[in-house]
C-alpha cells in the first residue's frame, strides 16, 4: 500500500472501529447500574494522553514488551514474535488509536443521549418485538451516527495529519503520509518546498475523501439498518455488543498497566532484568526531576493560560450567537480541529516567520487557544444552550439586570460544565505537540516535546518518567475539577437537563 | 523557579559529581601554568601556546565580555542520553565561567533547522549554534547563511589535530572557515558475539549471519545517516572500491555500480526484521531492540558507544564491535554559527569551550565517548582503520532510490 | 383475553390491592387516579419493563398464557404512550413495515419481501384514509397525524393485548374526543384488549370498563 492510501486507510478504520467500539459499550452501560461508574470514570481515562497509550501499548505487548516476556517466562523459551505486537506497523497504530478514541466517543454519545429519547425508542422496539441490542442498532444507532458526523470528522482529521505517534509507532514501509508531509516541509531542497506545497494540498484532498467517506459509510448504514428495519429483520451482529460489558474494567486494567510500566521502567526495571535482579531506585527521577521543571513550568503556564483564554472564548462565542439570535453552523467553531494540524501549522509558521515575530510562551499559547477553544465549545454548547431559561426570567422579575443575571446565574450553574470543560482544555494544550514545537522553534521545551524528543532515541526509562508526568498532568487537571464540581451543590441537574 | 532550581542543582551536584569538575579544573589549571612560561617562545609550533596567544588577544577579550548574559541556543540532535547529559554537563560548565546559558534545543533531525534557516532566510534566527555536517553544511555554505571566520576567531580551532585527522573539508566541500569540527564519527557495527567469525565483516558474512538469524537483521531507514551510511559500505565492499565513488556520481557510473547494492539487498531483506517491511527509524530505536534481543546487532558512529554502553551494563558483554573489511567510513560533526544567530559571540565562546581540552577529554572519557578533535586529546587506542567517505552527490542519489525501491 | 389477578402494588409509604382484572378480546379498561399512584408503574410491569420505584406483583395471563416470565418482546403486548415515539429516521411506512411482523406471509404462504411488506403497510394506512403521510417523516405529522399513525403501528405488530399511557393527552380536546372514539373503534374491531391510563375522567367511553386506584390506595402508618 502507498503511503496515500495506508494514511486513508488508518484514518477511515481507526475512528470508525472506535465509534462501533464505543456505541457496543454505551448501549451495554446507558441503563444499567454500571452507568454511574462509567460515567465517573470517563473523563479521568479520557485525560490519558494518545502518546502514552501508543508507547504504553508497545512496551506492554510488543515482542520484548513486558507481556510479551512475562508469556515467554511462563512458557519457558521466547515466544515466537507474531505473537507479539508489531513495534511499528499499521495495526499498532490502529489499535493505539482505536482504543484511544473510545472514551472520547463515549463522551460525545453520553451528551447526545441527554438530548435523545432513547429509553423510550428501547421501551417501544421491545413491545414491538425486538430484543433489546437489535433495538439499539435499528433505532438508536442510526441516529447517532448522523449526530456524531463533527466528532468523527474531529477523530478522523486527528489521524490524518498526526505526527508524534506516526513517528513512534506507525509503519516507516511505506512511512504514514503525516511523516512524509512533515519531512517535506522541513526539507530545505527546491524539490522538498515544492513536494510541500502540493502535499498540503493533497492533504486537503484526504480530507475531502474521508469526509466523503464518512457519508458514504453513514449512507450505506442507515440504508442497511433501514432494511432490516423495514423487513423486521434483527440484526445479527447485534450479540457482539454483549462482549464489551467488561469493556470499563478492561479500559481501567489497560490505563493502570501502562502507567505500571511506565513507573517499573522510570524505577529500574530494563529489558535485560529479571524481577530478582532489579535495582530500584529513584536515582532518575531525581537526576530528571531538575531538567525536567523547566520544559513543566512550560506545560503548565501554557496549558493554564490556553485552557482559561480558550474557555472564556467559548463562553463570549455562545453568548454572542444567543443574543444575536443567529447560530453559526458547528464545523465552523471546531474548524480548528477539523482540519489538518499539520498544514495549518505550517501555515502560522509561515505567517510567524514573516513576522519575524519572537519565540516565546506567549505565541505557543496563542496557537493552543483555537484547539482548547474548539474542546470547550464542543463540551459547553450543550449545557450553556440547554440551560433552562426559567431561573433567569425569575431573576429578572425580581429586577436584576442582564449583566446581574448572567453573571449570577448563568455563570454560576454553568459552573460545573466550565469545569469539565477547563480540565479537557487543559489537557489538550499539554499533549499538543506540532504547534508548540514548529511554533517555538524547539526552543520553547514542554513535557510532550521532551518526551517525544526522548522517545526518539533509546532511553525507555527516561521516556517513561516523561510519558509518566505527561499522563498526570491532565489526570490532576481533572482530579481537581472534580472535587471542586463536587462542592458546587444542585447544579448538575440544571445544566445537565 | 528561581530557588527550586538551585536547590535541585545543589542536591544534583552534590549526588551526582562530587570532585569530577574541580579536579578536572585543578589539572587544567595547573597545565596551563605549566604552558604558560612557553607562550612566548614558541608561539608558531605549539598549538596550546598559540591557542592561549589567541584568547589573550583584544578581540576575543572583547567577545568574552559581550557573550556574558547571553542566551545560547544550541540546536542539536536528543535523541541520544549520552549526548544529552554531555551537552548538560557543558551547559554548566559554560554558566559558571562565562555566564552564558546554554540552551540545547531537542531536534529529531538537524535538517529541521536547516530549513527553518531557508525560511528565516538570514534574518534574526531562532538558532545560535547547530550541530551539523555532510549535505545540511553544503547547502547552508552555498545559500550564504552561516558565519564565516570561525577558525581564525575562536582560540582553541589552534588546538584542531588538522595532520592527523582530515579535518579541513567536510563530505568532500571546503569548510572554509563556516564550520568548526567537534568530534569524529568512525561507523562500526555492534553484534552479539558468534554473528561473525572476525573483527571485520563483508557484505557475504553479513548475508550468512541473516541466513542463520532470520529477522534479527536490520539497520535504520534510510535517509537517517546511519541507514545511508551502511549502504555506502556496503555499496564499497560491493564495488570493490571502486574509485568513481570518491568523484560526482556519472549516470554510467550510477548504472553500473548502483545494481550491484539493489540486488543485494534484494537477497538481504527478506531475512531481516519483520521482512523488511519495517526499518528501525534511528540508530538509537536499533540500539533498544539489540537491547531487548530483537536484533543481533545496531550500527553506531562513535567507535567507543560499545564499551561507554556495557560499562553502564545497557549492553550485555556478549556483544562486540566489528566494522567493515575495507575500513569504518569515517567523518566529522561539527558546529557552525548562523549567519542571522541573535547571539554570535555566545555561541561562538561556546565553540570554544567545546574544543578546549576539558571538554574534549570529558567527551571522549565520559559517557558519550565521542572521540576528540584536538591534538592534546587524541585517542588512537579506539580509532578503526578509515575509509573515504564517498563524494556527497552519492549521498541523495542512494536515499531516493532506496525510497523508491524499497521505502514506498 | 387478558387476566391480572392479585395485583399488589407497594411502596415504603402506600399500597395498592388491585381487583382482578378481565379483558375479553375488544374490550377497554380505562385506569384512573391521582399522579403518583402507580398507574404508569402497573402498566410498565404488564408490559414486562423492570420496575424500579415499587414493589409489585400478581399473575398476567395472555389467552391463558402466564407472561410472568417473558421479556417485553416476547409477551406480545403493544404500547402506545403520550409522544408516540415515531422514529425519526424511518418515514411513515418504514415505522410501520419496523412493526409488521417479520413472519408476515402473503396468501401464497410466501413471506413478504420489502416492496410486499411496504404495500401491507401502505394498505393499513390507506384504510384511515391517511395514505398521504406515508412518505413523511414524524416532524412533518401534526399531533392528532402522529397519534393515528401511532395506533395504526402498534396495530400493525398484531398485538394481544394493547397498553395506553395516557395517549391523546398532548392533543387538543377536539381533536382528542375524535381521535379517541376512533381509535377505540379501531381496537374493538380487531378485537384487541387495551388498558388505558388516563386522566381525564370525564371522558371514558361508556362501553370501558372503569378502574378508580384511589379506592384501592391504603396508607402504611410508619
Amino acid at each position: 500500500m502507498s503511503s496515500v492510501t495506508s494514511t486513508l486507510f488508518l484514518s477511515l478504520s481507526a475512528p470508525l472501529l472506535a465509534l462501533y467500539v464505543a456505541f457496543m459499550v454505551y448501549s451495554q452501560y446507558r441503563f444499567n447500574p454500571r452507568w454511574q461508574a462509567l460515567e465517573k470514570r470517563l473523563a479521568p481515562l479520557l485525560s490519558l494522553p494518545h502518546l502514552a497509550v501508543a508507547l504504553g501499548l508497545v512496551y506492554l505487548f510488543s515482542p520484548g514488551g513486558m507481556v510479551y516476556s512475562a508469556f515467554a517466562g511462563i512458557i519457558g523459551h521466547a515466544a515466537p514474535d507474531w505473537l507479539g505486537l508489531p513495534r511499528k506497523s499499521l495495526l499498532t497504530m490502529i489499535l493505539a488509536i482505536s482504543i484511544k478514541e473510545v472514551p472520547f466517543f463515549l463522551l460525545i454519545f453520553s451528551a447526545l443521549g441527554r438530548q435523545l429519547a432513547i429509553k423510550d425508542w428501547l421501551l417501544q422496539g421491545r413491545a414491538l418485538g425486538y430484543s433489546e441490542s437489535a433495538s439499539w442498532w435499528l433505532l438508536v444507532f442510526p441516529i447517532m451516527l448522523k449526530q456524531s458526523r463533527l466528532a468523527l470528522l474531529a477523530a478522523m482529521a486527528y489521524t490524518l495529519s498526526v505526527l508524534d505517534i506516526s513517528l513512534l509507532i506507525g509503519p516507516n514501509i511505506p512511512e504514514l503520509y503525516a511523516v512524509a508531509l512533515y519531512n517535506w516541509q522541513t526539507g530545505f531542497t527546491s524539490a522538498d518546498q515544492a513536494n510541500a506545497f502540493l502535499g498540503n494540498l493533497l492533504l486537503l484532498i484526504m480530507l475531502a475523501t474521508l469526509i466523503t467517506g464518512i457519508y458514504l459509510h453513514e449512507w450505506l448504514v442507515v440504508m442497511r439498518l433501514r432494511t432490516n428495519a423495514v423487513m423486521a429483520k434483527p440484526l445479527n451482529i447485534a450479540r457482539l455488543s454483549r462482549v464489551f460489558t467488561a469493556w470499563l474494567g478492561f479500559f481501567s486494567l489497560l490505563t493502570v498497566a501502562i502507567l505500571v510500566t511506565f513507573l517499573l521502567w522510570s524505577l529500574g526495571w530494563n529489558s535485560q532484568s529479571t524481577l530478582s535482579s532489579i535495582n530500584w531506585s529513584p536515582a532518575l527521577w531525581q537526576d530528571e526531576w531538575f531538567f525536567m521543571q523547566g520544559p513543566l513550568l512550560n506545560s503548565l503556564h501554557i496549558a493554564f493560560f490556553s485552557s482559561i483564554l480558550g474557555v472564556a472564548i467559548t463562553l463570549l462565542a455562545l453568548e454572542l450567537q444567543q443574543q444575536s439570535q443567529r447560530y453559526l453552523p458547528d464545523y465552523i467553531w471546531l474548524l480548528a480541529i477539523l482540519l489538518p494540524q499539520l498544514s495549518m501549522v505550517h501555515g502560522w509558521r509561515i505567517a510567524h516567520s514573516d513576522l519575524s515575530a519572537s519565540y516565546t510562551t506567549s505565541w505557543i499559547i496563542l496557537t493552543h487557544i483555537p484547539f482548547t477553544f474548539a474542546y470547550s465549545y464542543l463540551v459547553l454548547r450543550g449545557p450553556f444552550q440547554s440551560l433552562n431559561r426559567h431561573y433567569e426570567l425569575v431573576a429578572a422579575s425580581f429586577g436584576y439586570t442582564y449583566w446581574q443575571r448572567w453573571w449570577q446565574i448563568r455563570f454560576m450553574l454553568l459552573r460545573p460544565a466550565l469545569l469539565s470543560a477547563l480540565a479537557i482544555a487543559f489537557s489538550v494544550s499539554i499533549a499538543q505537540y506540532i504547534p508548540t514545537l514548529i511554533i517555538g522553534a524547539g526552543r520553547i521545551t514542554t513535557i510532550t516535546t521532551e518526551a517525544v524528543a526522548i522517545a526518539s532515541g533509546n532511553e525507555q526509562s527516561i521516556t517513561a518518567v516523561y510519558m509518566l508526568v505527561q499522563a498526570i498532568l491532565p489526570f490532576i487537571a481533572f482530579l481537581i475539577a472534580s472535587v471542586l464540581a463536587q462542592r458546587i451543590r444542585g447544579s448538575f441537574d440544571a445544566t445537565h437537563h | 523557579m528561581m530557588w527550586l532550581t538551585s536547590k535541585s542543582a545543589k542536591a544534583l551536584g552534590a549526588v551526582k559529581r562530587p570532585t569530577n569538575a574541580s579536579g578536572l579544573l585543578t589539572l587544567c589549571f595547573l597545565s596551563l601554568l605549566v604552558l604558560l612560561p612557553f607562550a612566548e617562545v614558541n608561539a608558531q609550533d605549539n598549538p596550546s601556546s598559540e591557542a592561549s596567544k589567541r584568547a589573550n588577544s583584544q578581540q576575543w577579550q572583547q567577545t568574552l565580555a559581550s557573550a556574558q548574559g547571553e542566551t545560547v541556543y544550541f540546536y542539536a540532535w536528543g535523541g541520544s542520553k549520552p549526548v544529552n547529559d554531555y551537552l548538560r554537563w557543558a551547559a554548566k560548565e559554560v554558566a559558571r565561567r562565562y555566564k552564558i546559558r546554554l540552551r540545547h534545543v531537542k531536534v529529531a533531525d538537524i535538517s529541521e533547522a536547516v530549513s527553518r534557516l531557508k525560511v528565516e532566510n538570514g534574518r534574526n534566527s531562532a538558532i545560535d549554534l547547530l550541530w551539523i555536517n555532510g549535505e545540511n553544511f553544503n547547502f547552508l555554505k552555498s545559500q550564504h547563511l552561516l558565519l564565516g571566520d570561525l577558525w581564525q576567531q575562536i582560540p582553541n580551532s589552534a588546538l584542531l589535530a588538522t595532520k592527523k585527522l582530515s579535518l579541513h573539508s567536510d563530505f568532500g566541500v571546503p569548510m572554509d572557515g563556516f564550520e568548526v569540527p567537534w568530534g569524529v564519527g568512525q561507523f562500526n557495527v555492534m553484534a552479539n558475539k558468534g554473528l561473525f567469525d572476525h573483527e571485520t565483516l563483508t557484505p557475504e558474512t553479513l548475508l550468512n549471519a541473516a541466513k542463520q538469524n532470520p529477522g534479527r537483521i536490520s539497520y535504520p531507514r534510510p535517509p537517517e545517516f546511519h541507514g545511508t551510511t551502511f549502504l555506502k559500505q556496503l555499496l564499497v565492499a560491493l564495488s570493490h572500491d571502486d574509485k568513481r565513488l570518491y568523484e560526482s556520481a556519472t549516470p554510467t557510473a550510477q548504472n553500473e555500480l548502483l545494481p550491484l547494492l539493489w540486488n543485494y539487498l534484494d537477497r538481504l531483506h527478506p531475512l531481516t526484521w519483520q521482512q523488511g517491511k519495517a526499518f528501525p527509524s534511528s540508530n538509537t530505536e536499533q540500539l533498544s531492540l539489540l537491547q531487548q534481543h530483537q536484533l543481533a546487532l545496531a550500527v553506531s558512529f562513535n567507535p567507543n558507544q560499545l564499551a561507554k554502553e556495557q560499562s553502564e551494563k545497557r549492553i550485555p558483554d556478549s556483544v562486540e564491535r566489528v566494522y567493515f573489511a575495507q575500513g569504518a567510513i569515517t567523518n566529522s560533526h561539527n558546529l557552525a554559527v548562523p549567519k542571522g544567530a541573535q547571539n554570535p559571540n555566545g555561541a561562538k565562546v561556546v565553540i570554544n569551550f567545546l574544543l578546549s581540552e576539558q571538554a574534549q577529554r570529558q567527551k571522549l572519557k565520559g559517557n558519550w565517548g565521542d572521540p576528540s578533535v584536538i591534538t592534546p586529546v587524541l585517542d588512537n587506542a579506539s580509532t578503526l582503520p578509515a575509509q573515504q567517505e564517498l563524494h556527497s552527490s552519492w549521498q541523495q542519489i542512494i536515499e531516493d532510490s532506496w525510497q523508491q525501491k524499497y521505502g514506498a | 383475553m387478558l387476566r391480572i389477578i392479585n395485583c399488589h402494588i407497594s411502596t415504603d409509604h402506600w399500597r395498592i390491592e388491585l381487583p382482578d382484572i378481565f379483558l375479553q378480546s375488544g374490550e377497554l379498561l380505562v385506569l384512573t387516579g391521582p399522579s403518583g399512584m402507580g398507574k404508569s408503574t402497573f402498566l410498565h410491569w404488564v408490559l414486562g419493563d423492570t420496575i424500579k420505584h415499587a414493589n409489585i406483583s400478581g399473575e398476567i395471563h395472555l389467552n391463558d398464557v402466564s407472561l410472568n416470565a417473558l421479556s417485553i418482546e416476547k409477551r406480545c403486548i403493544g404500547l402506545l404512550m403520550q409522544d408516540v415515539h415515531l422514529f425519526p429516521h424511518l418515514n411513515v411506512l418504514d415505522n410501520i413495515c419496523f412493526a409488521l411482523p417479520s413472519s408476515a406471509k402473503d396468501k401464497g404462504g410466501q413471506k413478504l419481501n420489502k416492496n410486499q411488506r411496504k404495500e401491507a403497510a401502505m394498505r393499513l394506512l390507506n384504510k384511515i384514509d391517511m395514505g398521504y403521510v406515508g412518505e413523511h417523516f414524524a416532524e412533518q405529522l401534526s399531533g392528532g397525524e402522529r397519534s393515528r399513525v401511532g395506533l395504526i403501528r402498534a396495530l400493525a405488530n398484531q398485538p394481544k393485548a394493547l397498553l395506553m399511557d395516557e395517549p391523546f393527552a398532548a392533543l387538543d380536546p377536539q381533536t382528542c374526543a375524535q381521535v379517541s372514539q376512533w381509535a377505540f373503534e379501531q381496537l374493538h374491531t380487531q378485537g384487541v384488549p387495551a388498558i388505558m391510563v388516563s386522566h381525564d375522567i370525564n371522558n371514558i367511553p361508556p362501553e370501558a370498563q372503569h378502574l378508580d386506584l384511589a379506592k384501592y390506595y391504603r396508607r402504611i402508618a410508619s
